[in-house]
C-alpha cells in the first residue's frame, strides 16, 4: 500500500494535517501527531503494515502493542478517506 | 471571445468559448500586459459539469443541469485560483466586507449564514459598509500583511466591489441560539480555515496555499462567532472585532 500522490502533509503546531488536492473526491483533512507523521512518511513508498510497524519500532520506544495499535489506527483512518492505494 | 482584466493586481487575459465571463467581469477591464492567460476548452466545461453533478449527489440535492456559459464561469475562476498562489494569493470562500478601511472576512460552511451576518452588518452600519465580496474573495498574504480583493465571482446576491482592502480579521462563524464571540487560537483557526480555502489540483500549488494559510492566521485577528439571525448578532461581532460600539 502507498499514500496517494494527491495527499499533501503540512506541519501545524506540534502535529500535522494531511490534505487532499482539489482532484480528490474527499475534501476534508486528517489531523495527527508526530507519530502519525512518521507513519505517513513511511507510506510515501509502497509498503506493508508489518514493515511500517518494524520501522516505527526502530525509531520509537513504546509499550508493548502501542505501535501496532497506532499503525493499525492510522491505516484504518487513511483507508476510510481513500488516501491509500493498494 | 477575449478580454483582459485586473484581478488582485494581476492582469489576466481570458479567452473563452462563451461571453458570460466577459459580462461578469465588466468593470475589471484593463489595458495592462497579461501575466496570466486563461483559456477554456470544452473539456474544462465538461470537468465543471462532472464536479457540479458529483457535488449535488454528495450533498443529496437534485442534480442541476447548468448551462455551458455558467459552467465556464466556474472553469475560468478555477484556473485563476490555480495560478494565484504563485503571487501569494488564494481564493477563500467567505463573505467579506469593509468598514472604515478595514476588511472583515466571515467563513462558514455553505448555508450557515455568513451572507446573512454580513447583511446584518449592513443593517447596523449602513453605508459605512462596503461589500468586498460576498462569496469568493481573493486574499493576498505578503510581507506580514493580508490584503483582500473584490472579484466578480461574488455569490448569488452579486455583492462585491472592485476594491483592495487590508484584511483585519477572519471570523469563523457558526449558528447558535445566543450571540457570543471569542478569540480563536492558531491551532483552532488553521484547520477550520482549510475547509474554506480553494484547494488547488496541483500538489505543488496546494503546498504554496497551505503556506499562505499559515501566514494568514499569523497576521490577522482570528475570531470564532456563535450567532443567531438577530441584529444583536452584528452588534456583538462588530463590537469585538472593531473594538467600537455601533
Amino acid at each position: 500500500m502507498k499514500l496517494k500522490e494527491e495527499y499533501i502533509t503540512h506541519e501545524i503546531g506540534d502535529g500535522l494535517v494531511l490534505v487532499p488536492t482539489g482532484l480528490a473526491s474527499w475534501s476534508g483533512f486528517v489531523r495527527g501527531n508526530k507519530t502519525f507523521g512518521a507513519i505517513l512518511s513511511l507510506l510515501r513508498e509502497d509498503t506493508t503494515e508489518e514493515a511500517i510497524v518494524a520501522a516505527m519500532r526502530e525509531r520509537f520506544d513504546a509499550p508493548e502493542g502501542a505501535i501496532e495499535r497506532d499503525v493499525a489506527r492510522a491505516i484504518s483512518e487513511l483507508r476510510k478517506v481513500g488516501a491509500l492505494d493498494g | 471571445m477575449t478580454g483582459t482584466y485586473l484581478f488582485a493586481n494581476i492582469v489576466v487575459r481570458v479567452e473563452s468559448l462563451h461571453d458570460n465571463v466577459h459580462r461578469l467581469c465588466h468593470g475589471y477591464e484593463t489595458n495592462g500586459q497579461p501575466r496570466l492567460t486563461v483559456r477554456t476548452t470544452r473539456e474544462d466545461i465538461d470537468f465543471e459539469h462532472a464536479r457540479s453533478k458529483a457535488a449535488d449527489i454528495a450533498a443529496g440535492r437534485n442534480v442541476v443541469d447548468y448551462n455551458d456559459g455558467y459552467l465556464e464561469l466556474l472553469a475560468v475562476y478555477r484556473k485563476i485560483a490555480e495560478a494565484m498562489p504563485v503571487w501569494n494569493t488564494m481564493l477563500v470562500h467567505g463573505s467579506c466586507l469593509a468598514v472604515d478601511g478595514a476588511a472583515y472576512l466571515f467563513c462558514a460552511p455553505s448555508g450557515t449564514g455568513k451572507s446573512t451576518h454580513a447583511r446584518l452588518w449592513r443593517e447596523l452600519l449602513g453605508n459605512r459598509v462596503v461589500m468586498v465580496n460576498d462569496d469568493k474573495p481573493l486574499v493576498r498574504v505578503a510581507d506580514g500583511t493580508a490584503m483582500v480583493f473584490g472579484t466578480p465571482w461574488d455569490g448569488k446576491h452579486h455583492l462585491s466591489s472592485n476594491v483592495a482592502v487590508p484584511l483585519r480579521a477572519v471570523c469563523l462563524l457558526g449558528r447558535d441560539e445566543s450571540n457570543h464571540i471569542e478569540r480563536a487560537s492558531l491551532d483552532d483557526a488553521f484547520p477550520s480555515l482549510l475547509g474554506h480555502v480553494y484547494r488547488p489540483i496541483d500538489p505543488t500549488v496546494l503546498l504554496q496555499t497551505l503556506t499562505l494559510v499559515d501566514r494568514l492566521v499569523g497576521c490577522v485577528d482570528l475570531w470564532r462567532l456563535g450567532c443567531n439571525m438577530d441584529l444583536d448578532a452584528a452588534r456583538v461581532s462588530f463590537a469585538a472585532m472593531s473594538g467600537e460600539r455601533a
